[in-house]
């Protein structure tokens, strides 16, 4: 079981339930999305997120500081320079 | 013998972080084939002065004169013919590149050399970064082709921050060899390894 995190327009929080690590993209996609419109994330509540919201967002698989295994859901980190 | 830290790119991410490193206890090699533009000066450490000469030779020109502190600036592309000369010395690489493919090529000559590598990235929205070893990266591409970015400087305190964040983990790793990752949004600086 996993931590996710979910980072939506420069806010980011933990969902507090652990959910499968293995789970596919898609399905973090949809969880993410429907967590965030519920209010379920706290500090992250967006009732009207769109249904895409997350299409082109990144899912980290990693392990935590404290060996704990997290989910990272992101946007995606091009650039730089 | 100081070690010599290579920052590969110094436009946004790369030329801020280099103003929080002129003081560690490292030689900086700085590479960069791009040219200043004034569009650059809103959201990238440069100044005035700087328009029209190479990215990574104004920055050496800047630390040298506004901190008398010295590095060495290498005005050309890395590629795969020239990566192994130009982290040749190297105890780190920095990546600050702002596409994939380059990143991937550094990526593959610092594997390729057992180097150390750290990547900072950051959205074309401006609202979120990340500070990542390479044992945990992989290259994002952009959304589409010739995304918009940070040149308009209304991402600059972002840029700022990750920059920051970037100066700090090299600090760690420099002082004690530590790897840490971190995510950096609008709501903080976060440890994510």
């Amino acid at each position: 079981m996993a931590i996710l995190n979910i980072t939506y327009q420069g806010q980011s929080a933990d969902y507090e339930l652990a959910i499968d690590f293995a789970a596919t993209d898609g399905d973090i996609h949809r969880i993410a999305t429907e967590v965030v419109r519920t209010g379920s994330v706290r500090g992250l509540h967006v009732p009207d997120l769109p249904q895409h919201a997350f299409t082109n967002y990144v899912v980290d698989r990693l392990e935590g500081p404290d060996g704990e295994q997290r989910i990272y859901l992101r946007p995606k980190v091009p650039f730089g320079a | 013998m100081a070690r010599k830290l290579v920052v590969c790119g110094v436009g946004a991410l790369g030329s801020t972080a280099v103003q929080y490193l002129r003081n560690v206890d490292a030689e900086l090699r700085l590479v960069d084939f791009d040219r200043v533009e004034a569009k650059n000066l809103g959201a990238q450490w440069f100044v005035k002065q700087s328009v029209g000469k190479n990215k990574a030779e104004a920055v050496r020109l800047q630390l040298a004169n506004f901190y008398g502190a010295k590095a060495e600036a290498m005005g050309v592309r890395l590629g795969a013919h020239n990566a192994e000369q130009l982290l040749a010395d190297a105890a780190l690489a920095i990546d600050c590149f702002d596409n994939a493919d380059s990143r991937l090529v550094l990526q593959t000559a610092a594997r390729a050399a057992q180097l150390p590598l750290v990547h900072a990235a950051f959205a074309a929205d401006g609202t979120f970064g990340m500070v990542r070893w390479d044992e945990r990266f992989t290259p994002d591409r952009e959304d589409v082709a010739g995304q918009a970015t940070c040149e308009g400087g209304e991402h600059l305190p972002m840029i700022g921050l990750i920059g920051a964040t970037l100066a700090r983990t090299i600090q760690d790793f420099l002082a004690r060899g530590e790897r840490r990752d971190y995510l950096i949004s609008l709501s903080g600086v976060v440890r994510s390894h």
